[in-house]
């Protein structure tokens, strides 16, 4: 057993921890700032874990494991620890602009915040059943109190209500699915798995059980026909609370995902392949039509996230490094991308206290920074150059288009992604058309905290700084892959 | 004559059935939280039978695993129920309609 190589989960659970038990000391008045101190924290984290100098990356070989190899610490793992710990950090921001509307207990909001996030880290080195069930629950039981901590709000408990049923559903179908893998062939680990002789891969039961596996990873990254939770829990949660599920909650998905489709079961990922690439179709089309009459912001942005899993599925379908590598670079860029609207959501619609559309209108007048920030945010979530969000749908239609070749149905899924994307900018443009050519009545001008400048701010370097230079991320996102066992 | 692993198979099939069943028909979300534990069971009843008749006991220790997780859960789970009964007075899925287009 080897304690060092979890060491960015023991710092990020004792930063939750110590936020909590700080709660019981501090006067309230200032409790909202420990946010700064628990954003502080990971900041320290993520910078630490940067320069090398955590203990377990340093002078490490790529892949080590620790637990029973339960947990694995390779770069893919890595890469994603790095991202889960930027989207907490933007989160835990988000959420002291927030705080103002959270009625009480704010410090257990940061720490909750904490406790989903090394949840996440977790799950990025899951190398086995056992931790990607435990890893899984804890971000997701987490989320479900994170979705109704606006008690006073109906829609906020409502949210948290669904979320509840519809996620212990999938975690019913989850680990009965992995009871069966587990019955048919003795084992959790993913690397045991892969080792098992090939009559297990036509064993229905065995296969049963991948299927319901793959319904509750389906679930989590929201793909057709496990979405229907997800417009109503984004509409109705409090807004940081959607932005970490739409950035942190998908992301764990996808590595999972990855882990088990290419570590455990190379063979069924190969068989399987036109399937996810028809799921992706599906979740493409699903997303970007519904988006289209949605008048409620984050509605808007639970349809759209639908739409951006189907891109994701897209290149997971290709089968290919160069498609995993591409999926890695999309989240990367939607990480800021998503955060930026989310970001300006939060600091806009605090001063009207809805959440139409329609209060967006004559933004440009009242706040340029905020203005700005959503439309970098919405242009590039449509996916035009230069911004990142055109390069990351760009390496995944064409990964989709290189595999295309060997399954044709890729080509039937690129033809409906262009056609979402065309279908997209309907409803992206309609929220830059609310920001510059409405104007506002009642309209005065809005200036945004410190906090909300600074992450917007990043946010849009971290848009167009990736779309302009694409390559730094994808070299990193293609080292990540390598581990995985393609071609 | 001695219950094979089959018979134990079947018995858990039923069990994810009846409570997919309950799920998807019933309209309390006390009876619907119940059911969804049914299926939790039913997984935990097919890991002690797979562990038990493979001789492998890796399957007990899952099962620990989603016991706990499942406690959480249901403290979770139980905590928002009473929340949205206190609010609303009632816990029919009927009536949590305010999240529609």
């Amino acid at each position: 057993m080897n304690l060092a190589l979890i060491s960015h989960e023991i710092l990020l659970l004792l930063l939750g921890v110590g936020v909590l038990l700080a709660d019981l000391w501090l006067p309230a008045a200032r409790k909202r700032s420990l946010g700064y101190v628990a954003a502080g924290g990971v900041g320290i984290i993520l910078l630490v874990s940067l320069l090398g100098l955590l203990p377990g990356t340093v002078g490490a070989d790529p892949t080590a494991h620790a637990f029973g190899r339960m947990f694995v610490l390779d770069d893919l793992a890595l890469f994603f620890k790095r991202f889960f710990l930027i989207a907490t950090l933007i989160v835990l921001l988000m959420t002291v602009e927030f705080a103002d509307r959270v009625p009480a207990g704010i410090a257990e909001y940061y720490s909750l915040i904490l406790f989903a996030a090394s949840g996440m880290l977790f799950a990025a080195s899951a190398n086995d059943f056992v931790l990607l069930f435990v890893s899984l629950e804890l971000i997701t039981v987490t989320f479900y109190v994170l979705t109704g901590f606006a008690r006073s709000r109906t829609e906020s408990l409502e949210a948290s209500v669904k979320y509840l049923i519809m996620g212990a559903l999938s975690s019913a179908f989850l680990v009965y699915g992995i009871a069966l893998v587990y019955g048919m062939t003795g084992a959790f680990n993913f690397q045991d798995l892969a080792a098992v002789d090939a009559p297990h891969l036509e064993d229905p039961i065995f296969l049963f059980g991948l299927l319901f596996v793959f319904v509750g990873l389906g679930f989590k990254i929201a793909a057709v026909p496990f979405q229907m939770w997800a417009p109503d829990v984004y509409q109705g949660a409090p807004t940081p609370t959607t932005a970490f599920l739409a950035v942190g909650s998908k992301a764990a998905g996808v590595v999972l995902l990855l882990r088990v489709l290419f570590t455990a079961v190379p063979a069924v990922a190969a068989e399987w392949a036109p399937v996810i690439a028809v799921v992706a179709s599906l979740t493409m089309l699903y997303g970007n039509l519904c988006a289209l009459p949605q008048t409620n912001l984050k509605r808007l942005l639970g349809y759209s996230s639908i739409a951006h899993a189907g891109y994701l599925l897209l290149g997971v379908a290709s089968l290919t490094q160069s498609g995993q590598a591409a999926v890695l670079f999309y989240l990367g860029g939607y990480l800021f991308t998503v955060l930026a609207a989310f970001m300006v959501a939060a600091a806009v619609l605090r001063e009207t206290g809805a959440e139409d559309i329609e209060s967006l209108r004559g933004l440009y007048h009242r706040s340029p920074l905020l203005a700005t920030g959503l439309t970098f945010s919405m242009v590039s979530l449509a996916g035009i150059p230069p911004l990142v969000g055109f390069f990351g749908k760009f390496l995944l239609i064409q990964a989709a288009l290189a595999a295309a070749a060997a399954a044709p149905i890729l080509y039937a899924a690129v033809g409906v992604a262009i056609v979402g994307v065309v279908v997209s900018l309907c409803y992206y443009f309609g929220v830059i058309r609310a920001i510059y050519w409405r104007t506002d009545s009642t309209g005065h001008p809005l200036t945004p905290s410190m906090t909300a400048r600074l992450t917007v701010g990043a946010c849009l370097a971290g848009i167009v700084i990736l779309g302009i230079f694409p390559s730094g991320l994808w070299e990193s996102a293609r080292q990540a892959v390598a581990t995985l066992s393609l071609n | 004559m001695t219950p094979a692993l089959h018979h134990y198979l079947i018995v858990s099939a039923l069990l994810f059935s009846l409570g997919l069943l309950g799920v998807v028909t019933r309209r309390s979300l006390l009876i619907i939280y119940m059911s969804l534990e049914l299926m939790l069971n039913a997984a935990n009843l097919a890991l002690v039978a797979f562990s038990r008749f493979n001789n492998h006991l890796d399957g007990q220790v899952m099962v620990f695993f989603i016991i706990t997780v499942a406690a959480a859960e249901v403290a979770v789970g139980l905590a928002l129920i009473v929340a949205i009964f206190r609010r609303r007075q009632t816990t029919h899925v009927e009536d949590l309609a305010t999240l529609k287009l």
